[in-house]
């Protein structure tokens, strides 16, 4: 959306200062937070990587320290102690601990996992948009990785290395870069058309200053919203894979891994697969929610 | 129409390739050396090699791929290291069983998601709407295992309607179709969301448009405007959309299929890989692969039928 669509009389004015992105993103923070949901979402969210970051400090037990009451009801149900806050799993071990810890685990592989996809997927989508020489073979080996869907290329890591949280995270990595390739790369093509880069090119700015300055910074919101919305999906592959076995081993705690320990004591213990899938369901719901808004304020074509 | 399937075609050849090649290479990188393994533990060095060069594992990494490449075409998989069954004909007996509940999940899930959507673009910004919404977007975050062992305890165990342990028989047979609910009702689940909110977006933005209001105009009734005129051109994009994630439903297949011991590629998959069955495992994952091109070949097909925009160019 160019300037001229607004009509004058609601044209801001006109501001020296290249900085004039700041007030842009804090009206973008103040629509973000009039949304009563994305608020709560986003501040659950922040709440639970807190207690995730802080989990070695604030975990009241060991998360692999065995008691010698198994199954321990939570707190508030009638065989509850409010020594296990959220009882104990089927070795013993405090789940509220476990699930501190486990978060922290989830959280990583979540979040380093849309950091790869997003860091080479922008990188390879905007020099493609740059380059046109190179185009054609980023795209070529862009729609090869498409047809690989995440979960494929974790069972085939996985199958290779051996069940673990590295190739788990890799190949959910890999996974998230076709995607985020291809906005890049659409975005960029479009501001590679505008004439302030041909200006630039003019006062001599390099390629990696117009790359910097002028592809980067339009297109980080596009991604962002991307990887925002990526974040709860890979959340839930790399739990999935966990669950199987596949992902983090034990005594590791991972949310994916506590939920498929507890399956085996469903009939007489349903927290202990309940409390981590609700914790997961939690995370990955708050992910959404905060995405879609940012798409909403984000993105104006997308808004209704 | 013919060109656009032979270009579509040809254009999955190479990640036809690339998945052998990710098939070849899970076998050569596997931990462990073939020629030892063939040859016993206290084989000597000599017997060893000569072992080696009888399996070709000396020749170049190209000429391996082609011998590989060979026996591929002949079906010929290796056999599995666990039953020493031919991996061919544990793939065979597994393959029936992943359709069946592929099928039995997107049979109501689709229809139930698009119509979901459809009600809430039409009645936007109802209570309808979000309530429809909340139980979309909810369903998009809930994790797969999570909905298999609710629905196991409840309606497996604390009422004991469906089993839910193993595959019945053939899906036309009363005790298949009782075994295959709730793992069909577990893997649905997860799809409605997707489609719904896909569905939504798409009918509103088809509603705006000019033919809708020419439709209205000429006085054709609401329903009329919406199912003719508006759901049909909407469905365009939520077809690719099914087929974007048929992904995250072989993701979801995989898990479901293993907590409710349903013997199907994924299980068969998840029990490979866990049990360092190389050749198994590999040809599960050549499998699912194929399938995921063969369903994107079929989807971009669909779409080219259903938008007469897309054969033109």
């Amino acid at each position: 959306m160019s300037a001229t669509d607004i009509p004058p009389a609601e044209m801001p004015p006109p501001v020296p200062d290249p900085q004039a992105t700041v007030p842009a993103r804090r009206r973008w923070w103040r629509a973000l937070l009039a949304d009563p949901t994305a608020a709560l979402a986003m501040l659950v969210l922040a709440a639970i990587a807190l207690a995730a970051v802080l989990a070695p400090l604030i975990a009241p037990h060991d998360p692999n320290a065995n008691t010698r009451t198994v199954m321990l009801p939570p707190a508030w149900s009638e065989r509850g102690t409010w020594e296990h806050l959220l009882g104990t799993d089927g070795q013993g071990r405090d789940i509220l601990s476990r699930v501190l810890h486990g978060t922290r685990l989830t959280l990583l592989i979540g979040l380093v996992a849309v950091g790869i996809g997003g860091l080479v997927g922008s990188v390879l989508g905007l020099l493609s948009a740059m380059y046109p020489r190179i185009d054609p073979w980023v795209m070529r080996i862009n729609d090869m990785l498409l047809s690989f869907p995440a979960i494929l290329l974790g069972l085939a890591l996985v199958a290779i290395s051996g069940p673990g949280v590295l190739p788990v995270i890799v190949a959910l990595g890999i996974a998230s870069i076709p995607d985020c390739a291809r906005i890049a790369r659409s975005i960029g093509i479009g501001v590679m058309g505008q004439e302030y880069i041909e200006a630039g090119r003019a006062v001599g700015l390099s390629d990696w200053a117009i790359l910097r300055r002028y592809l980067l910074r339009n297109s980080i919101s596009s991604i962002m919203i991307f990887l925002s919305l990526r974040f709860g999906q890979i959340i839930l592959i790399g739990a999935a894979l966990s669950f199987l076995g596949l992902g983090a081993r034990p005594p590791a705690s991972e949310l994916g891994m506590m939920a498929a320990q507890g399956r085996d004591f469903l009939l007489f213990a349903p927290h202990i697969a309940a409390i981590p899938s609700v914790v997961i369901f939690v995370i990955v719901l708050c992910a959404n929610i905060t995405g879609d808004a940012l798409r909403d304020v984000l993105d104006p074509r997308l808004q209704s | 129409m013919i060109e656009t399937i032979l270009n579509r075609i040809v254009v999955s050849v190479p990640v036809l390739f690339g998945v052998l090649f990710l098939g070849f290479a899970l076998v050569q990188l596997a931990p462990g050396d073939p020629a030892r393994v063939q040859a016993g533990p206290t084989a000597p060095p000599e017997v060893v090699e000569r072992i080696r060069q009888e399996m070709g594992l000396d020749q170049p990494v190209i000429v391996q791929f082609g011998k590989y490449m060979e026996r591929l075409a002949q079906g010929d998989l290796g056999r599995s290291l666990i039953s020493n069954k031919t991996v061919t004909s544990e793939l065979a007996a597994a393959i029936v069983p992943t359709i069946e509940l592929m099928f039995a999940s997107l049979i109501w899930s689709i229809p139930l998601g698009i119509a979901m959507g459809t009600l809430a673009a039409v009645w936007r910004g109802s209570l309808l709407d979000r309530i429809i919404m909340a139980i979309s977007v909810a369903g998009v975050s809930l994790p797969i295992f999570f909905i298999c062992l609710l629905l196991i305890q409840l309606l497996g165990v604390k009422y004991p309607v469906f089993p839910f342990i193993g595959r019945g028989g053939p899906i036309w047979t009363a005790e298949g179709l009782r075994h295959l609910v709730l793992p069909a009702l577990s893997l649905g689940l997860i799809f409605i969301g997707p489609v719904s909110r896909m569905t939504r977006s798409s009918v509103l933005e088809v509603l705006r448009l000019d033919h809708v209001r020419t439709a209205r105009a000429k006085g054709l009734t609401e329903p009329q405007v919406i199912l003719r005129h508006g759901l049909r051109n909407a469905l365009i994009p939520v077809v690719t959309l099914v087929g974007l994630q048929i992904g995250y439903l072989l993701g979801g297949a995989v898990v479901t299929e293993t907590i409710f011991s349903y013997p199907g590629i994924g299980r068969l998959a998840v029990g490979a890989i866990l049990s360092s069955d190389f050749p198994l495992a590999q040809g599960t994952i050549l499998v699912l692969a194929l399938g995921f091109i063969l369903v994107n070949l079929i989807v971009d097909i669909l779409y080219a039928r259903l938008d007469p925009r897309v054969q033109k160019k």
